[in-house]
């Protein structure tokens, strides 16, 4: 058993307090002078109670859970750039189009079958899509499919 | 007799048609979250804070709905308690100790009707005590000056992780980053802090996509390295023969679990694993060697569940007086509060008083609708457990990425709750709460305005945040709220560990 994860993640926590209580120190004085509470107070009292918070943590680790180095961790990087594409695809490609895409590899990449995966994701977006536009009256994005609503 | 007439205002907002509408649609999306396997009370009510938005609901309509989505869900929890031995949440583990059992002795459906029963009887009265100590506590709570409610924000932190917490100093790390977080944006003096010049962040992080990122897509994420949760052996479900000295026998124990689960639940740092721990190992005491307990004894099904359910509705108490969730449910309902101009705390009794009794008489009602549901409906939620949940969070992440898309209408708080939920993600590997980090979010601004008032009536001198003897006492607590999971977290994490090694029939 190890204990390295606290650790690094500890000693990163004691970076951020640092560079943050800096930043603090940096801040422009308000508008009216000095107070007892200026802005920097508070965000330099947190960047204390973190740096030592996370000194304990570097000092007295708990034993680590294992990461998922092999496949499984290729998965889980495939599942974010999948969530990171579809954020960046929703607005061009429309929202039918990306949810059929997005909920398609998930459910493909998680152990369904593809095309009974794709056929969810593309139902799931229709259904989506008509219950916000209609039912709801908000409007999402139809992107490619724009043409359909001109007919 | 005046609690009794703001009852009755509550009742008029609660059954109005739409508002009764919400309730219902609430109780059954809320059943179903929490039987599905993976999705928790705090996840569910996440996930469709957004929807609430979007659907331009009153304050009062979409806090019903979900103060009704909180009830169900712990409703729901039983159900894969006791059909596949999975416990939806910690408190739902003390279910499956006799719920199982019965359903493997082909009690699936008595065990399912009596959990139902014992839900409901554990609402009604922490309901019924909600009533009775809100007001006292919310009139109390007026004394507090900003010293006082300084204190007791850090008395909330030091008791989130609860006394089965494990490490309270990653609590103290949690709510550290969650308050840092909240500093980001411009502050009331008018300083811009931590904004990196990006227009977006000016108005600080938005804490529903802090939420839905940490919560949800998180989950999705730790389904993926689990692949858990599918090809489980599920239990038919059995004719229901209920007779009536059936449910007066588990009635006793009913209310014994429903009174500690609303102790429990009030108590900081208690909440529901407590309520239904302490409500399960009453039973056996006072039933003794006359029960057959890890056996599918109904009564050690009623018991916890009575205890969960009163602690559930007991954390709603801290909530709605103090401003200060109890557990991680009632801290995302706090953040509705919050996003929709509501100050939580004493003065909500007065200022929105329609809204806080209108909470009230709707949990009341939300809880008939349940019962109502429950025990007929039974059968349909049982199907949907049958939905693989590789299906199932893909649609649950698209629900919340069109939650969080439809705020605002644009894409950057997408990325940016991605990003949460990668650090959610890491988070829980390192076995970091998530809760105070949200808490953190929510308290940040209240905590440093009070600290503000507080150091300019004494003019800077620090000594003010601990003076009065309510501020020492608050101090005093939060202390104890960090040093007791040191001492009893251990006892009674091997307690509940042990109760379910005994069980014969785990498998």
């Amino acid at each position: 058993m190890t204990t390295l994860n606290d650790r690094i993640f500890g000693v990163l926590m004691i970076v951020l307090a640092i560079a943050y209580g800096w930043g603090a120190t940096q801040l422009p004085e308000p508008f009216g002078g000095s107070e007892a509470v200026g802005p920097e107070t508070f965000p330099l009292l947190l960047a204390v109670v973190l740096g030592l918070s996370s000194l304990y943590m570097v000092v007295r680790p708990d034993p680590d859970n294992a990461w998922p180095w092999s496949r499984t961790g290729v998965e889980l990087v495939i599942a974010v750039v999948v969530l990171v594409l579809y954020a960046m695809l929703l607005q061009p490609l429309g929202f039918i189009i990306s949810t059929t895409l997005a909920v398609g590899t998930l459910c493909w990449r998680m152990g369904a079958r593809p095309v009974k995966a794709f056929i969810t994701g593309g139902v799931a977006g229709v259904v989506v899509f008509l219950l916000f536009n209609f039912a709801l009256d908000l409007a999402l994005p139809l992107g490619l499919l724009d043409f359909m609503e001109a007919n | 007799m005046e609690t009794l007439s703001f009852l009755m205002d509550g009742f008029a907002v609660a059954l109005q048609p739409e508002n009764l509408m919400f309730a219902l649609l609430g109780a059954f999306l809320g059943t179903l979250i929490g039987a599905l396997p993976g999705l928790g009370p705090a996840n569910g009510v996440a996930i469709l804070i957004p929807l609430a938005f979007t659907l331009g609901l009153r304050p009062e309509t979409a806090l019903i709905m979900l103060t009704a989505v909180y009830a169900g869900a712990m409703y729901g929890g039983r159900i894969s308690s006791i059909l596949l031995n999975i416990p939806g949440d910690e408190p739902a583990m003390m279910t499956c100790l006799d719920g199982y059992p019965m359903a493997k002795k082909g009690k699936a459906a008595e065990a399912l009707a009596i959990s139902a029963i014992a839900s409901f009887m554990g609402s009604l009265i922490a309901t019924i005590g909600l009533i009775l100590l809100a007001p006292i506590l919310a009139r109390f709570a007026l004394t507090f000056g900003p010293a006082e409610y300084f204190a007791l924000f850090l008395l909330a932190f030091a008791t989130l992780g609860g006394i089965t917490g494990k490490n309270p100093m990653k609590t103290v790390v949690a709510a550290a980053i969650g308050l840092m977080i909240a500093t980001v944006g411009i502050d009331n003096t008018g300083v811009q802090r931590f904004t990196f010049g990006t227009l977006e962040l000016y108005e600080g992080v938005d804490f529903i996509i802090a939420i839905v990122g940490l919560f949800a897509i998180s989950e999705l994420l730790f389904f993926i390295e689990d692949k858990a949760g599918g090809g489980k052996e599920k239990m038919t479900v059995n004719k229901l023969k209920l007779s009536f000295s059936d449910i007066r026998g588990i009635m006793p124990s009913c209310f014994r679990g429903g009174v500690l689960g609303f102790i429990a639940g009030v108590l900081p740092g208690a909440g529901a694993s407590l309520g239904s721990f302490i409500g399960y190992t009453l039973e056996k005491k006072v039933v003794g060697k006359k029960g057959y307990f890890g056996e599918g004894d109904p009564r050690g099904v009623a018991g916890p569940e009575a205890g969960n359910n009163g602690a559930s509705s007991g954390a709603l108490v801290p909530m709605l007086t103090l401003g200060v969730p109890g557990s991680g449910t009632t801290a995302v309902l706090l953040a509705l509060l919050i996003s929709m101009n509501i100050t939580p705390g004493p003065l909500m009794f007065t200022q929105n008083a329609d809204i806080v009794w209108g909470v009230i008489a709707a949990l009341l009602i939300g809880n008939f609708l349940l019962l109502v549901l429950n025990i007929p409906l039974v059968g349909i939620f049982v199907k949907l457990l049958s939905v693989p949940p590789m299906y199932l969070l893909p649609i649950v992440t698209m629900v919340a990425f069109v939650g969080i898309y439809s705020i605002s209408n644009t894409t950057f708080d997408l990325y940016f709750m991605v990003a949460f939920g990668v650090a959610g993600y890491i988070f829980r590997k390192l076995e970091i709460p998530l809760v105070p980090i949200i808490l953190g979010l929510l308290l940040g601004p209240e905590m440093e305005k009070n600290l503000r008032h507080a150091l300019d009536i004494s003019d800077g001198d620090w000594t003010v945040l601990w003076e009065s003897g309510l501020a020492i006492g608050l101090w005093v607590f939060a202390g104890l709220g960090l040093i007791l999971p040191y001492i009893i977290g251990p006892i009674l994490r091997r307690r509940m560990n042990s109760a379910v090694k005994e069980m014969p029939t785990s498998d």
